[in-house]
């Protein structure tokens, strides 16, 4: 029925091929196993070798060009940079000294293969030199996501600041992933990136809400006190919700009593998210005035409200105490609210100690007991 | 005439087994690119960066403990070691009749809290909630029992966070296996709602205090045999499926999940025997007839180690489930099968499990029968036989050579005694071991008492998973 050669020549091609997948998997087995470990021992011999160049001045003991060439040795010196925290002169006239910069430069512009550029990325964010920034710009855009990281992280290392304006421009047009590490780079920078992401939030919230929404949430981490005035200015301004969750957050982050009263007021949204957000903002500013109100928002109509207003009051300074009068609440589900964020900061438990003790406060016992 | 037919199906049978293989094939050319290109990234990329950074979303991990008294508290605290910025622990004892409950509470000093549950799952109900104040974040759920899937549910109701991560309490987790799955949900959070995860068997390997010394194949052929399927599995076809987005299950013992599309579709199926098949399809009909883009991923840097049934007794019971399971969830989504509106999920991948998976045991049982007799009859030529065998063996092989290949770039098996073991039993599994299972999932088709029930493993406890030596 089948052609005899066929079928011959199918079982020699598909027995070659299982012959040849025995043979590589013999090889990585035992050759790339001893490369690595050869790696690995190579690797720990130029962490000597830098270390001796660190240690003795006029250390004469050579770094070859093959030496320098070998990717063991361009680990030992992303090593110790990293390892260094004070005065990095010797390693840097090494790295100058044997173009390792350059050499990285080449191959991340003009190498076609992934792991060798990827490395490249790498080894020039970690060594972190101001002759490449132009590169790493360039290569923002890179095709690679992992690769645009890096340069974020290489331009972040060296406190870059024409950079800045670079990475936040492409907040709204990243995929998520490399977005959030832009951010991550970002946070870095510190109070210098501030004002370049206050000003892409004013022109972009309405057209790249994911974007603005990434820079706020950057703003929230960088907690910046000179933020504030403008982030009050967005919120008012916008009427995007998810900007103004995101807004709402860095204002609560941020912490600064400024935004007590705008947050107060957002306590009334129709939006429930809304409200559970500056509930939660309202815990991080951590002003005691906002207990009573953030109280009354413990008995919101929905739980996810009450659960955020109930962490806030936690949040508060006097706000443990607080909870433990609304474990008494005519609310039930403001009771419940209450012991929930008591039982997250591990308060309910000690209660119940101090309850079989006998010495709480009476509300308290009469709650346990009802509760049996 | 009836010679011809039998010859007809002889070759039938075959040409079945072949084309099996080319599918498998296929899927394992696939994952090969995909995983070449995750090495890469692994090697050069910074995940770590995920561990310092505040936009890391925090998961819940949710275990499902019965009568796991042994090694429940070694679970636990090998989980509460995992690199991850912010995780719970959330256990959900399933009214078991040993000391599982108190062993935890003791250990990690929980006490029984007040506060409120939010049955947004269906499940059996709550006895009591514990939780404590010490540097673990856990929370154990005391609940009726109401089977695995059950226990899940409350856990997930319990969970605080958005993305819970569901498990069992007899595994041993990879401390990065947290940051590298949840990393597949950073790269694009608006649609990833569920990560598979890269379940290992444990057997033969080296445990100490709940942490993973040293991989290693036991000597034994069962697990053994399972290593090798499990790599087949988990590196040879998942990664495929993930790269077309046609994940059809991600692992009971391994899947992130995003809450909200869990509760959306109504928790895990109660009393379901393949209740991660059943979640996972139910996950993507529903996105998909929503029309809402989504992805389910599969990350096979994402490890966890499990121990597999060490004897024909267990491995038949558990294998006769998996069939029952699978059973149930081709009848519960025929629907899909080679249905457009599904996409590459209905169209290719669903029913090559139909095909390949589902009817496998049917195809090749009949096979037995069907070929020696016509060869007996005269009505198949030995020497077209022969050869046709030796392309369906050569091909089974090539298979799984593959996978080991792509196995070493992992990393686990550092020994040329145990790579040897793993490609042995590719070439023995085809002599009674694979015709075992068959038999096996046959008598799951033919249904009766035995094939409903989950059965117990014997289950030593994860400290208690150490080789012997």
């Amino acid at each position: 029925m089948f052609p005899e050669l066929l079928n011959q020549s199918a079982v020699i091609l598909i027995f070659s091929v299982d012959a040849i997948l025995l043979m590589a998997l013999i090889a990585l087995k035992v050759i790339h196993r001893r490369r690595m470990t050869s790696h690995e021992g190579r690797r720990k011999d130029y962490l000597g070798l830098l270390s001796r160049h660190i240690s003795f001045e006029n250390h004469t003991e050579p770094i070859t060009e093959p030496i320098a060439e070998d990717p063991a040795f361009l680990d030992a010196l992303i090593d110790m940079r990293n390892a260094i925290t004070g005065d990095d002169t010797t390693l840097r006239r090494i790295v100058n000294h044997h173009g390792i910069i350059q050499r990285q430069m080449r191959y991340l512009d003009s190498s076609w293969l992934l792991g060798r550029r990827l490395r490249a990325a790498v080894a020039l964010a970690e060594l972190g030199d101001e002759t490449s920034a132009d590169m790493l710009i360039r290569h923002l855009d890179d095709r690679e996501p992992e690769i645009r990281i890096q340069c974020a992280r290489g331009l972040g290392r060296i406190r870059w600041t024409p950079a800045i304006d670079q990475i936040v421009s492409r907040f709204g047009r990243e995929i998520p992933w490399v977005s959030t590490r832009f951010s991550d780079t970002l946070v870095g920078y510190g109070t210098r990136a501030t004002w370049p992401l206050l000003a892409y939030i004013r022109i972009n919230h309405r057209f790249e809400t994911e974007g603005a929404v990434l820079a706020l949430r950057t703003l929230a981490q960088i907690q910046d006190d000179e933020a504030v005035g403008p982030l009050l200015a967005i919120l008012a301004e916008t009427s995007d919700l998810e900007v103004q969750i995101a807004t709402v957050y860095a204002l609560g982050e941020v912490g600064s009593p400024q935004a007590l009263t705008a947050l107060d007021s957002l306590l009334d949204s129709g939006e429930w998210a809304l409200r559970a957000k500056a509930a939660g903002a309202l815990g991080g500013l951590g002003d005691a005035a906002a207990i009573p109100r953030l109280v009354i928002s413990m008995r919101d109509e929905n739980w996810w409200v009450r659960r955020s207003a109930a962490a806030a009051v936690a949040m508060l300074p006097g706000g443990t105490d607080a909870l433990y009068r609304a474990l008494d609440d005519d609310d039930p589900f403001a009771a419940d609210a209450a012991a929930e964020a008591l039982t997250d900061i591990g308060e309910l438990v000690s209660a119940r100690r101090r309850a079989d003790e006998g010495s709480r406060t009476e509300p308290l016992l009469a709650h346990m007991r009802s509760e049996g | 005439m009836a010679l011809e037919i039998m010859e007809w199906i002889g070759y039938a049978t075959i040409g079945y087994f072949i084309a099996m293989q080319v599918y498998m094939l296929f899927l394992a050319v696939v994952s090969a690119a995909a995983l070449r290109r995750n090495h890469h990234l692994r090697r050069f990329g910074r995940v770590g960066e995920m561990l310092s950074s505040r936009t890391t979303p925090p998961v819940s991990i949710v275990i499902a403990a019965y009568n796991e008294a042994a090694g429940i508290v070694d679970a636990v605290r090998s989980m509460s070691i995992v690199r991850y910025p912010r995780f719970e622990i959330v256990v959900a004892n399933d009214g078991s009749q040993d000391d599982t409950l108190q062993v935890v509470v003791d250990a990690f000093g929980l006490e029984e809290v007040r506060i409120p549950y939010r049955p947004d799952l269906d499940c059996a109900p709550i006895k009591a909630i514990y939780r404590g104040r010490s540097g673990v974040d856990i929370t154990v759920i005391d609940k009726e029992n109401g089977g695995r899937a059950d226990a899940l549910n409350a856990g997930i109701n319990a969970a605080r966070y958005p993305y819970v991560f569901c498990t069992d309490a007899d595994v041993v987790l990879d401390p990065d296996c947290l940051v590298n799955s949840m990393q597949r949900v950073v790269e694009d959070r608006a649609r990833t709602v569920g990560v598979g995860g890269n379940v290992r068997p444990i057997n033969g390997s080296r445990v100490q205090l709940g942490h993973l010394i040293e991989a290693s194949v036991p000597k034994r052929v069962v697990p053994r045999m399972q290593i090798l399927e499990y790599i087949r599995n988990f590196l040879a076809s998942r990664p495929g499926w993930s790269w077309m987005n046609a994940v059809p299950i991600v692992s009971g013992a391994f899947g992130i999940w995003k809450k909200s599309v869990i509760v959306e579709v109504g928790g895990l199926t109660k009393g379901h025997l393949g209740e991660d098949m059943d979640l996972t399809m139910r996950v993507h009909r529903h996105l998909l007839d929503k029309g809402v883009p989504y992805r389910i991923v599969y990350e096979p840097a994402a490890v966890l180690w499990t121990e597999v049934p060490d004897t024909l007794r267990v491995l038949r019971r558990q294998r006769i489930r998996w069939h029952r399971g699978l059973m149930r969830a081709v009848r519960d989504f025929r629907g899909m099968t080679f249905n457009p509106r599904y996409r590459q999920m209905g169209m290719v991948i669903w029913p090559g499990f139909v095909l390949f998976e589902y009817l496998a045991p049917i195809v090749e049982f009949i096979g037995w029968f069907v070929v020696p007799a016509a060869w007996f009859l005269g009505a198949l030529n030995t020497t077209a036989l022969v050869w046709l065998l030796l392309i369906a063996l050569g091909m089974g092989l090539l298979n799984s050579l593959l996978a080991l290949l792509l196995d070493e770039s992992f990393g686990y098996f550092n020994s040329v005694a145990d790579t040897s073991r793993l490609i042995a039993v590719a070439v023995i599994e085809n002599f009674g071991l694979r015709q075992m299972t068959v038999l096996w999932r046959i008598r799951a088709l033919l249904g009766g008492k035995e094939t409903k029930a989950w059965g117990n493993m014997e289950r030593r406890g994860v400290a208690n998973l150490a080789r012997q030596e």
